[in-house]
């Protein structure tokens, strides 16, 4: 179903987003992939987010999230 | 006083949330999208968290039937329900407002946008509109703007966000251009492609001009015969992260600063052309005439660092404080800000050219004196700024003066005081002929009952204390 706004958001608007949105979600992939890296050189040091298992799970959806869009 | 009850003329944009003012409070009528959304809101741990912290309006749920019978007859068809909010001392545009108050309404705007997402929620727009001011802290009164969120859509608001926030601040903070005309001018604010013609080529190298403002306006060009539903619909299918968008929009527009705010901020009260002697004893005027006159609305018109507002403000219950000068009201904010002061309402505002009615019938933003009229008017050191500056005629501004219906506390400096001989030198001889004490007092007697007269020590500055002649 389309949802019509009160507010035209404007098409050029919505496909900057598009591209914005794409940038964005890959950014933070390869920022999550680098943090591997780091940990993987570095496994004997403490991380600051070790201890919280979600952040993991995060990373692997994130990445997955890119896999599946052509930006 | 049922009759009075009126839909508020400027809120009609949002057919699902309008507004309704009544002599005793302001409501809200909701259709049924609009009720629906406004139940998400409020069965959602946000309604509460954020009307504590002072960030949302407060607001209730009252139904159709707390205005009345005869009020039911006003109420745009298939209104659901009903809400009541809490009142706002004295409404402001941005377009009076300074460059920290139109950032501080952005970084409020977009962090109850990220707080939305959070519980599945979302606003339909990004209007500065959409935020008050109680003193110095921005509130936020459209409670119809939150609504639900569908997965996947683009922001919505992100368009009206660039042209009425973003691309001001932009203006004001890399091109040292005021938005208050342009706000003024323009009520839905600057579009992507006149943002663009604005920035030169190295600006596209400052941040947020390249991808909000350059990139944003070549898109709009490029899809400008596109259907928008269309493009929204194709958009959707990529799912894209407006969260990330949004907070790199945050993070951009809270690095936003303007020099000189930022100087002015630090050189305050360095200005000030008087006396010590002088200062007290205009200090100890006002403030006799404040605890007496017990003003609800007091007016301080020429406000400069705001030493005056501060004292009106110990015995009124609002202060609304004007400046003509930017800068010096930016300046205002975020000293009184700091102090967390939420009675003292600054604004850009020149008297000679105040605010006008704009929008559709000239009625969706109104002019100043519509919008509440004070108890008590402060006009110090502005009558030469007025006369001679503006070249106002000086029977002409008490003849406002009175229509104000206020007690009055005004200064006048005679022609031998230093700013008024600076103001003068320009002029050709003979000008502003009205400009002098005998003229200016036999004029304020036709019009008001003076009560109090001092004069300053320096002896040329008088104080009046006068009230309006019946």
């Amino acid at each position: 179903m389309r949802v019509l706004a009160y507010l035209d958001p404007g098409s050029g608007s919505v496909m900057l987003q598009a591209l914005l949105g794409g940038v964005a979600t890959i950014l933070v992939s390869i920022k999550m992939f680098g943090k591997r890296v780091y940990r993987a050189l570095f496994f004997w040091k403490r991380h600051d987010d070790e201890d919280s298992e979600p952040a993991a799970s995060t990373t692997t959806a994130a990445e997955h999230e890119t896999e599946k869009e052509p930006v | 006083m049922v009759e009075a009850v009126r839909v508020e003329p400027g809120s009609f944009r949002d057919r699902d949330s309008r507004v309704v003012v009544a002599p005793d409070a302001v409501y809200r009528a909701l259709s049924g999208t609009g009720a629906d959304d406004w139940r998400a809101l409020a069965n959602s741990p946000l309604l509460e968290r954020l009307t504590s912290d002072g960030s949302l309006i407060g607001t209730e749920e009252v139904g159709p039937a707390a205005l009345g019978d005869a009020a039911a007859e006003i109420l745009p068809e298939g209104t659901e329900t009903v809400l009541r909010h809490e009142r706002i001392p004295f409404v402001s545009y941005p377009y009076e407002w300074s460059f920290a108050m139109l950032r501080d309404a952005a970084l409020l705007t977009l962090d109850l946008e990220l707080a939305s997402l959070d519980e599945g929620l979302t606003l339909k727009d990004a209007t500065p509109y959409n935020v008050q001011f109680r003193g110095s802290a921005p509130v936020f009164i459209d409670v119809g703007s939150f609504e639900r969120l569908r997965e996947g859509e683009a922001w919505a608001g992100y368009r009206q966000f660039c042209m009425l926030f973003l691309f001001p601040l932009l203006l004001q903070a890399y091109k040292e251009i005021p938005f208050q005309p342009w706000l003024r001018g323009a009520i839905d604010g600057i579009t992507p492609t006149e943002a663009a013609r604005l920035f030169s080529f190295r600006d596209r190298f400052r941040r947020g001009v390249l991808t909000h403002v350059a990139l944003h306006a070549r898109l709009e060009r490029r899809y400008e015969a596109r259907d928008t539903g269309e493009v929204k619909e194709e958009v959707k299918k990529k799912k894209i992260k407006t969260e990330l968008i949004k907070t790199s929009v945050r993070k951009l527009v809270s690095k936003l600063s303007w020099k000189a705010g930022d100087t002015a901020w630090t050189n305050y009260r360095q200005d000030c052309t008087y006396s010590d002697a002088d200062a007290e004893q205009k200090a100890a005027f006002v403030r006799e005439a404040v605890a007496t006159a017990q003003p609800g609305l007091t007016w301080d018109m020429g406000c400069n660092d705001g030493a005056y507002s501060r004292i009106a403000a110990e015995h009124s219950e609002y202060v609304v404080a004007f400046d003509y000068d930017q800068a010096t009201v930016d300046a205002l904010y975020r000293s009184l800000r700091a102090d967390d002061e939420r009675r003292i309402l600054p604004l850009v505002a020149n008297l000679a050219d105040p605010s006008p009615g704009l929008g559709w019938r000239g009625l969706e933003r109104r002019t100043l004196e519509d919008r509440g009229t004070p108890d008590l008017v402060l006009a110090l050191a502005l009558i030469h700024h007025v006369s001679i500056t503006a070249n106002v005629p000086i029977a002409e501004f008490l003849d406002w003066l009175r229509e104000l219906e206020a007690t009055l506390v005004i200064e006048f400096p005679t022609r031998d005081d230093p700013m008024v001989k600076r103001l003068l030198s320009g002029k050709r001889e003979g000008s502003n002929a009205d400009y002098e004490l005998e003229t200016f007092e036999r004029l304020l007697a036709e019009r008001f009952d003076v009560e109090r007269s001092e004069s300053l020590p320096s002896g040329v500055r008088n104080l009046y204390l006068a009230r309006p002649r019946a």
